[in-house]
């Protein structure tokens, strides 16, 4: 497969010129990803013990394999990870009134496996993909599957793509971390469905814009979380609507600029859920490649949310419909993160590696952030990346 | 919510009906570099969309996200 003919070649480049199926991909590929992630400690200052604590740390490592031929290609995912430390439990108000975060006492170690395949065929003129996936924690399995596809008309300036995926989820909290008012065992189905085109704008610029909407229908509570009650000086279980219905609009901007030899990348999502969340997503990055080998990526990411409609940091009394969570995922927020991604080709190996540091604060929210949950969080990710092509 | 939704058909039909030009496969050198792809990285941006999902109440684009939860 190495030995491609040259008008072999020139139609491949053609064909990847599509809009939607540019890729690095040759034949075959491995792919090699490991990441270390770690949260920053809550500062004494937020925390409910008035001291500081370590938070959550999880390394992973991913295995991916991609191959193609007779026009079918199929992708092999393998994710293992290892997740240990302190997570929020809830929230109260300290001393002076302003809430306080209160950790999980005992450490949490728990390992993640993630098995994904998709196998993609042509079908009358489009590119289908299958895809089924397992995800399998001490507490937590998850079974999901989808169909994508991909239409290009002959004229090649667009490319259609429509998506539908189905997961189910089932939860058994494990004894010890919860409570004794929190469910033994519980799931949830999730359908999402999105529907988006790409177009060449000119030689130099392409633009996708897509429409995402998914339903989750069952239990969608953290069973490790709870919400404090001022009026009774005690928690209640962390208890959400068992339905949630999100839509989202997105948008991708590529342009190629000759001059230096790099290219811009403009990403914005907006999204909306019946749980009255609003939040919007702004990525900026500019892929610069020196000589032909080497990449260098650094790129800005902001994001903004407001809140679910049943959130509060705590509540004086339990809420009439019985919904309370003090989730800081739920809470008004926004976050900031720069990144800064390598990537070297040498033969037929890739190398590469990655920082990114996070940080979440009400100071980056869209509007005033009233009061500012102390659990919001910030992390310093680390990625090894290596990558063989036969 | 109606507004968003206008808003967003008007631009995706001003974009389909006025912003594309006729380029021809020959053309396409530069569409087909790998630093053009919509997903220059997909094992990196299938791993980072999972952190995201797992610490952000949004989610969503034109792709369908794995299962698990890997949450705390």
């Amino acid at each position: 497969m190495a030995s491609r003919k040259p008008s072999l070649q020139a139609l491949t480049a053609a064909a990847l010129a599509l809009p939607g199926l540019a890729s690095a991909q040759t034949d075959y590929q491995a792919d090699y990803l490991y990441s270390q992630y770690r949260e920053g400690e809550l500062p004494a200052a937020r925390a409910a013990s008035g001291e500081r604590s370590d938070r959550y740390e999880i390394d992973t490592h991913m295995i991916r394999v991609a191959g193609e031929r007779d026009e079918q290609s199929l992708t092999a995912t393998v994710l293992y990870e290892t997740m240990s430390g302190a997570s929020p439990w809830w929230v109260q108000p300290g001393t002076d009134g302003r809430p306080v975060q209160v950790m999980s006492g005992a450490s949490i170690r728990e390992e993640r496996v993630d098995l994904d395949a998709t196998v993609t065929t042509p079908v009358r003129g489009a590119e289908v993909g299958a895809s089924l996936g397992y995800s399998h924690e001490n507490d937590y399995e998850a079974v999901n599957g989808g169909i994508e596809a991909e239409f290009t008309p002959e004229t090649g300036q667009q490319t259609y793509s429509l998506g539908l995926g189905y997961s189910y989820d089932r939860i058994k909290p494990t004894v010890g971390a919860s409570s004794t008012d929190v469910i033994d065992e519980a799931d949830r189905d999730s359908l999402t469905l999105y529907g988006g085109s790409t177009w060449v704008l000119n030689t130099r610029t392409l633009i996708q814009g897509a429409l995402s909407f998914s339903l989750q229908d069952g239990y969608l509570s953290d069973p490790y979380k709870r919400a404090f009650l001022t009026e009774v000086a005690s928690t209640v279980r962390d208890s959400r609507p068992e339905n949630r219905r999100q839509w989202s609009v997105s948008t991708r901007f590529r342009h190629f600029v000759p001059a230096v030899g790099g290219a811009v990348h403009v990403d914005y999502r907006f999204f909306r859920d019946d749980w009255r969340i609003e939040a919007h997503t702004l990525a900026l990055a500019w892929h610069q490649v020196v000589g032909d080998d080497l990449r260098i990526s650094p790129s800005l990411r902001w994001y903004s949310q407001s809140q679910a409609y049943f959130y509060a940091p705590f509540y004086s009394s339990l809420r009439a419909d019985g919904l309370a969570s003090s989730d800081y995922r739920l809470s008004p927020y926004g976050a900031l993160s720069f990144r800064l991604d390598v990537r070297k080709i040498i033969d037929a190996w890739i190398l590469g590696g990655g920082l990114e540091w996070y940080e979440a604060s009400g100071d980056y929210a869209i509007g005033s952030v009233k009061v500012e949950n102390p659990g919001l969080v910030d992390y310093l990710n680390v990625t090894v990346r290596l990558g063989y092509r036969f | 919510m109606k507004r968003y939704w206008r808003v967003t058909c008007a631009a995706i039909w001003l974009v389909t009906m006025s912003g594309c030009s006729t380029v021809q496969p020959w053309q396409r050198g530069d569409l087909a570099r790998a630093e053009m792809a919509l997903d220059p990285d997909p094992l990196l941006a299938t791993y980072r969309q999972h952190v995201e999902f797992s610490k952000e109440a949004a989610s969503g684009g034109a792709s369908l996200g794995g299962g698990g939860c890997g949450c705390n």
